[in-house]
C-alpha cells in the first residue's frame, strides 16, 4: 500500500509531496540552510502525513473504487497554511496543512490538561496566553469535490487565475471553481453516443502556465490538442491540433499503443510543451502543430520487445516526465527534461549540448552523499563492462514519477516503494 | 516476464516473434507475420476477459486492446477478400501452400493447433474470417476436432461484432460458390451468423458464464513469450471444467451492465465472449467425458484435408 503513486514540489520548493497507492499524502520539508553546512542544500524531513482518501465502493456497479491517488497539485502560498488538491479516480480534495506551535494556557473554567474545573474554586480571574509548544502539522480539507467523475480521473491542473482548475478522467474534463464544490462545468467531452464506437480517450490535460483560458489535452492515439475556452462553452472543436505522423518504417502492431501520450507538461513559459509517450520525451512548440521540434529516445532498445512488453502489460505503464527548474521566472529557458524507464533507471536530456544521461536510483548501487555512476544499457552485440544487457532489466522496478524542484538542481525520484532525493554535487 | 538475469531459450523462435519488424508482404517471413499476428490476437483477448479486477480496469487499456482486435480483424478480412475464393490445398505449386507445409513442422512442436489455421490463412482465404474462431477454439479445448464435425453445434464467428459483419458477408460469399456446403463449419458458421445476427440480445446474455472459467484455466499454462512459445493448452483444460460450472457459474453482472462507466467495457467485452461462449455451450456435452491430459491436441494433416476438400468440393 505504500507504492508511490505521484510526486510533487509545491511553488517555492521547500515542500515536497508524494501519494501513495493506500490514499496516503506524504509531505516533506527542505531543512532550513546551515551556515555550517554549505556544502549541501537542506535535507528533506517528514513534515506531515495524513489520509487523504479512502477506499469506497461503487455499490450499483458492485466495484470497488481504489484510494490510490492519481496526482496531487500544490496551490501557489497565500498565507500561513499550504493548500494542495489531491485525487483518486473520482473525488478531488482540497486539503488545508497549517503549523500550529503556540497554545493557550491559563484558562479559567478549564484546567490545563482540559477537564473542567468546578465553578466554586475559581477566586480569581486572568487573561489566557499564547505559549510555544511543539511543532504540529495539521491537515484538514477543506473541500470535497466529488460525483462529476463517471470514468477515471487522470489529471487536475491548477489554472494561472489561481481560483478555478480542470479534472479530466477518460472522456471528459471538467472546470470547478476552487470554492464551489456542487457545481462544476464539462469543457470537453469525447464520449462516442455509441460506446462500442470509442477508439480513443483523454490520457493527460494540463492549463497553460500563463494563459488562463488555454488548456490542451493528450489522447491515446499520439494527439495533443490545444483548446480555447473563449471560443465555446463546450470545446469540442480544439484550436491546434498536433500530432507527428507515423514513421512507416516503425510501424508495427503497437504503434498505436506506444504512440499514447502518458504525460503533457507545459514549459514555464509556455512557449513549449512536453509529451511522454512509451519509447521518447518530445517537445512541442506550440506554434507548429505538425511535428515536435525535438525527440529524445528514453529506451530504444525496448521496441524490439514489444511483444513480451504487451503481454506482461508494461507496455501500459504511465511514465511522467518534467522539465528542470529554474532560479529566474522571467525569460526562462527549459534547459533539461526528466523521465524514468525500468530497472530503476531515470533518464536527463540536455536540450543545448543533446546529451543525455541514465542514472540509477536505488540503495545496493549508490551509497548515500556518492556521486551518482552513469549507467548503460546494452542494446545487443557484445556486452561491455558495466553495462547492462536488455534481458536482464527488472521490468518491475519501474520509475514512473520524478519531480524536479522548481529553483535548484534538486530531483526527486520515485521507485516502486521508496523516494530519492538527488541534488547536483555543489563544490 | 522479463526478469533479471533470466536466460534465453529458443532464441531464434524469439527472434522471429520479436525481433524484426516483419509486413505482410515479405514472402518467408509471411509466416512468422501470422504468427506474430495470431499470437498478439491471442494475447489480446486473454487480457480482455482474463482477469476480474475488484476495481473498474482501466478504459484506456480496454480501448487500446479493442483496437488492437480490430486491427488484426480488419487484416484478415481485407486478406480473405483479397486472395481468390478457393485456392485449393491440392495444388501443391502454390509456393504459399509449401510454405504452409514446410512451415508446418517447424512449428509442430509448438502446440500447432494455433499456428496451423494462422497459416492456414494464406492458403485458405475462405478460413480467414473463421481463423480466429477455431483459434479460440483450439486454444481452449481439447476436443476441437469433435466440434468441428459435429453437425448441430456452432462454432463462434469471429471475435468481436465488427467483424461479425465481416464474417456474414465472407459467408454469403461462401455462400453464394457453394450454394448447398455440407461440412460441418460452414453450415455451423451459417447458423451461427444467422444466431447472432438475429438474437445478439439473448445471445450475449447466455455468454459471459463460463468464459471466465476458461479465461482463468489459461494463463496457468500460457507461458510468458519471451524466448519460450509453448502455449501448451493441454493437460487438462477441460477437466477443470466440469457441466456445472458452464451452466451454473455466477452471472457476471458486468458484462452487460448498461451503465455509462462500464458499457465501454461492457460492451467491449461483450464482443469476444459471443463467440468463446457459445462454444462453450456447446461443448457442455463433451465436458462431461474424461479428458485426458495427454490427449493429444494437434489437428491432423488429414483433417484439415477433410474440411478443405468438403469446403471446396461441394
Amino acid at each position: 500500500a505504500d507504492i508511490i503513486s505521484t510526486v510533487e514540489f509545491n511553488h517555492s520548493g521547500e515542500l515536497l509531496a508524494t501519494g501513495d497507492k493506500g490514499g496516503r499524502v506524504v509531505i516533506f520539508q527542505q531543512e532550513q540552510e546551515n551556515k555550517s553546512q554549505s556544502h549541501s542544500r537542506g535535507e528533506y524531513n517528514v513534515y506531515s502525513t495524513f489520509q487523504s482518501h479512502e477506499p469506497e465502493f461503487d455499490y450499483l456497479k458492485s466495484l470497488e473504487i481504489e484510494e490510490k491517488i492519481n496526482k496531487i497539485r500544490w496551490l501557489p502560498q497565500k498565507n500561513a497554511a499550504q493548500f494542495l488538491l489531491s485525487t483518486n479516480d473520482k473525488t478531488i480534495k482540497l486539503w488545508k496543512i497549517s503549523e500550529r506551535d503556540k497554545r493557550p494556557e491559563g484558562y479559567n473554567l478549564k484546567e490545563e490538561d482540559g477537564r473542567y474545573r468546578d465553578p466554586t474554586t475559581v477566586t480569581t480571574l486572568r487573561v489566557p496566553v499564547f505559549r510555544p509548544m511543539d511543532l504540529m502539522v495539521e491537515a484538514s480539507p477543506r473541500r470535497i469535490f466529488a460525483n462529476a467523475h463517471t470514468y477515471h480521473i487522470n489529471s487536475i491542473s491548477i489554472n494561472s487565475d489561481y481560483e478555478t482548475y480542470l479534472s479530466a478522467d477518460d472522456l471528459r474534463i471538467n472546470l470547478w471553481h476552487l470554492e464551489i464544490t456542487d457545481r462544476s462545468f464539462n469543457i470537453v467531452d469525447i464520449k462516442p453516443a455509441n460506446m462500442e464506437e470509442l477508439t480513443e480517450v483523454i490520457t493527460a490535460a494540463e492549463f497553460h502556465p500563463n494563459s488562463c483560458s488555454t488548456f490542451v489535452y493528450s489522447s491515446s492515439k499520439g494527439t495533443i490538442r490545444l483548446c480555447d475556452m473563449r471560443a465555446s462553452a463546450l470545446c469540442d472543436r480544439h484550436s491546434k491540433l498536433f500530432e507527428e505522423p507515423e514513421d512507416p518504417s516503425n510501424r508495427s502492431f503497437f504503434s498505436e499503443i506506444i504512440s499514447s501520450i502518458s504525460d503533457v507538461k507545459f514549459s514555464h513559459s509556455g512557449r513549449y510543451m512536453m509529451t511522454r509517450d512509451y519509447l521518447s520525451v518530445k517537445i512541442w512548440d506550440l506554434n507548429m502543430e505538425n511535428r515536435p521540434v525535438e525527440t529524445y529516445q528514453v529506451h530504444e532498445y525496448l521496441r524490439s520487445k514489444l511483444c513480451s512488453l504487451y503481454e506482461n502489460d508494461c507496455i501500459f505503464d504511465k511514465f511522467e516526465c518534467c522539465w528542470n527548474g529554474s532560479d529566474r521566472q522571467v525569460e526562462f529557458l527549459p534547459l533539461i527534461v526528466m523521465t524514468g524507464s525500468y530497472n530503476n533507471f531515470f533518464r536527463m536530456f540536455d536540450r543545448n549540448t543533446k546529451r543525455d544521461i541514465t542514472l540509477e536510483a536505488s540503495r545496493e548501487n549508490n551509497k548515500p552523499r556518492t556521486v551518482l555512476k552513469p549507467r548503460k544499457v546494452c542494446a545487443s552485440g557484445k556486452r561491455k563492462k558495466d553495462e547492462i544487457s536488455v534481458d536482464s532489466l527488472d521490468f518491475n522496478k519501474k520509475i514512473l514519477h520524478t519531480a524536479w524542484h522548481p529553483k535548484e538542481n534538486i530531483i526527486a525520484v520515485a521507485t516502486t516503494n521508496n523516494l530519492y532525493i538527488f541534488q547536483d554535487k555543489m563544490n | 516476464m522479463l526478469g533479471k538475469g533470466g536466460k534465453r531459450k529458443f532464441d531464434e523462435h524469439e527472434d522471429g516473434l520479436e525481433g524484426k519488424v516483419v509486413s505482410p508482404t515479405d514472402g518467408p517471413s509471411k509466416v512468422s507475420y501470422t504468427l506474430q499476428r495470431q499470437t498478439i490476437f491471442n494475447i489480446s483477448l486473454m487480457k480482455l476477459y482474463n482477469h476480474r479486477p475488484l476495481t473498474e480496469p482501466s478504459l484506456q487499456k480496454t480501448v487500446l486492446i479493442n483496437n488492437m482486435l480490430r486491427r488484426i480483424q480488419e487484416e484478415l478480412k481485407q486478406e480473405g477478400s483479397l486472395r481468390p475464393m478457393f485456392v485449393a490445398a491440392s495444388q501443391p505449386a502454390d509456393p504459399l501452400s509449401d510454405n504452409f507445409r514446410e512451415a508446418q513442422p517447424a512449428f509442430s512442436h509448438l502446440a500447432s493447433p494455433p499456428l496451423l489455421p494462422a497459416d492456414f490463412v494464406s492458403t485458405m482465404p475462405l478460413e480467414s474470417c473463421l481463423t480466429p474462431a477455431s483459434l479460440l477454439e483450439d486454444d481452449t479445448f481439447c476436443t476441437s476436432p469433435a466440434v468441428q464435425h459435429d453437425g448441430p453445434t456452432k462454432p463462434p464467428p469471429p471475435a468481436l461484432q465488427p467483424v461479425k459483419d465481416s464474417f456474414s458477408s465472407a459467408l454469403d460469399e461462401i455462400e453464394e460458390l457453394c450454394p448447398a456446403p455440407t461440412s460441418a463449419e460452414a453450415v455451423a458458421a451459417e447458423s451461427a451468423a444467422d444466431d447472432s445476427k438475429a438474437q445478439p440480445g439473448e445471445s450475449n446474455i447466455h455468454k459471459p458464464e463460463g468464459l471466465p472459467e476458461s479465461r482463468t484455466a489459461e494463463p496457468k499454462l500460457m507461458d510468458p513469450l519471451p524466448g519460450n512459445f509453448e502455449i501448451t493448452a493441454s493437460t487438462g483444460f477441460l477437466t477443470d471444467l466440469t457441466l456445472d460450472d458452464i451452466l451454473f457459474a455466477d452471472i457476471d453482472t458486468s458484462m452487460y451492465d448498461f451503465d455509462p462507466c462500464t458499457s465501454a467495457t461492457g460492451a467491449a467485452s461483450k464482443m469476444a465472449p459471443v463467440s468463446a461462449d457459445e462454444l462453450l455451450k456447446t461443448l457442455a456435452p463433451y465436458s462431461s467425458q474424461p479428458v485426458t491430459p495427454n490427449q493429444p491436441f494437434k489437428m491432423d494433416l488429414t483433417e484439415l484435408d477433410h474440411i478443405m476438400e468438403v469446403l471446396v468440393g461441394s
